[in-house]
């Protein structure tokens, strides 16, 4: 998910809309998206930070409320051919697992030479709240979807979320990050032995 | 022996239903959270040991007016004391326990409703990470809290239920 994505809400947000459980802040954001304009864009016409945004918008997407606007290639071009998109980084920072983000956050790169690898392995973040919005679309119901994501940190070693002063994990709006691989792994291990499904690479974001 | 999501739901769904039943579908659940360091004690709370299929505890805790409201709404008690809230706390568990032990059989055991004010009178052992559903009522909150130990949850093919 990058800040040049555009989304368009969905037969099932028009399906669930109305028992829809959202504060105004997301439903402010949701109702913004038109098909029309950016994630950026639709960020800064709601009054949402970049942050905020991304978030919202990955829970909206994964609940199938909104769905990526496919665009023309006049609007691709259009796009592409602005290289100074500095402003779009705070959204584009998070990958998501379709699309490799680099070749979507910076089309141009791929008529430039490859960089060669770097011996120094990318640092990456695992967003609690991402884990937690996954749990819940396994699960049959909200409801449960909670108690599986409280199966799953029943697993995770203690001391390694003593070791990064997570005292608690709200199940809605879970802003928490682990920044340790020990910790990412054991949760990602819990993940997979709980629900038997790997944690998408969605939950990542760059550090 | 573990227990599924669904099993641990049961536990919610049956206070929610009694604590629905009284307050004609009022009791607003807030979004949950798990707690890894500390539990979350309200003026009272009843308190159950889990043994067998299912180690832990569960306990509803509540503001001394969440319970004055339900009290009233139940028996129209006017005056409110001590003894009511523990009264209103004790009903409240001993209908989980009950309805707990009837749906899991023989092979799980649900202590007596052990009814404390402010904090428990014996120490509680926190387990890794307990599971906290904040419950609202006419402004005021209630808790229900759920700490299991982790080889309760581990395996996800097993369901008491199914």
């Amino acid at each position: 998910m990058t800040g040049s994505d555009i989304y368009k809400r969905t037969a099932v947000y028009e399906r669930d809309a109305a028992t829809l459980r959202l504060y105004p802040q997301e439903w402010k954001l949701l109702l913004a998206f038109d098909g029309q304009r950016t994630l950026e864009e639709t960020a800064r016409s709601s009054e949402t930070s970049p942050a905020d945004a991304l978030r919202h918008a990955e829970k909206f997407l994964q609940n199938g409320w909104i769905e990526e606007q496919p665009i023309t290639l006049d609007q691709y071009l259009k796009r592409t051919g602005t290289t100074e998109r500095t402003s779009t980084v705070p959204l584009a920072s998070v990958s998501h697992p379709p699309q490799p983000e680099p070749a979507l956050q910076t089309p141009t790169a791929s008529a430039t030479p490859p960089t060669p690898p770097s011996d120094k392995p990318k640092e990456r973040v695992l967003r609690l709240g991402a884990v937690i919005d996954h749990l819940l679309s396994l699960a049959d119901s909200r409801s449960l979807g909670y108690f599986l994501a409280y199966r799953v940190f029943l697993r995770v070693p203690l001391e390694l979320l003593q070791a990064e002063e997570i005292a608690s994990v709200h199940l809605a709006g879970e802003a928490g990050l682990a920044r340790g691989e020990k910790l990412q792994q054991a949760i990602a291990q819990a993940v997979q032995a709980i629900a038997r499904q790997p944690l998408p690479e969605s939950a990542f974001a760059s550090a | 022996m573990p227990l599924h999501e669904r099993d641990i739901s049961y536990f919610l769904d049956t206070t929610l239903t009694y604590l629905n039943r009284v307050t004609d579908n009022q009791i607003v659940p807030r979004d949950p959270t798990i707690e890894f360091q500390a539990l979350v004690f309200s003026a009272y709370t009843g308190l159950i040991h889990l043994k067998g299929e299912a180690e832990g505890f569960v306990y509803v805790t509540a503001s001394q007016s969440f319970l004055q409201i339900f009290s009233t709404a139940r028996h129209s008690y006017r005056v409110m004391a001590d003894e009511t809230c523990r009264d209103a706390l004790n009903d409240i568990t001993t209908d989980l326990a009950r309805n707990a032990r009837q749906h899991f059989g023989p092979g799980f055991h649900a202590s007596e409703p052990h009814i404390f004010s402010t904090v428990p009178d014996d120490p509680i052992e926190m387990p890794p990470a307990v599971f906290v559903q904040p419950l609202s009522w006419h402004d005021e909150l209630a808790y229900f809290v759920i700490g299991l130990t982790p080889s309760n949850t581990n395996d996800p093919s097993f369901s008491l239920i199914l």
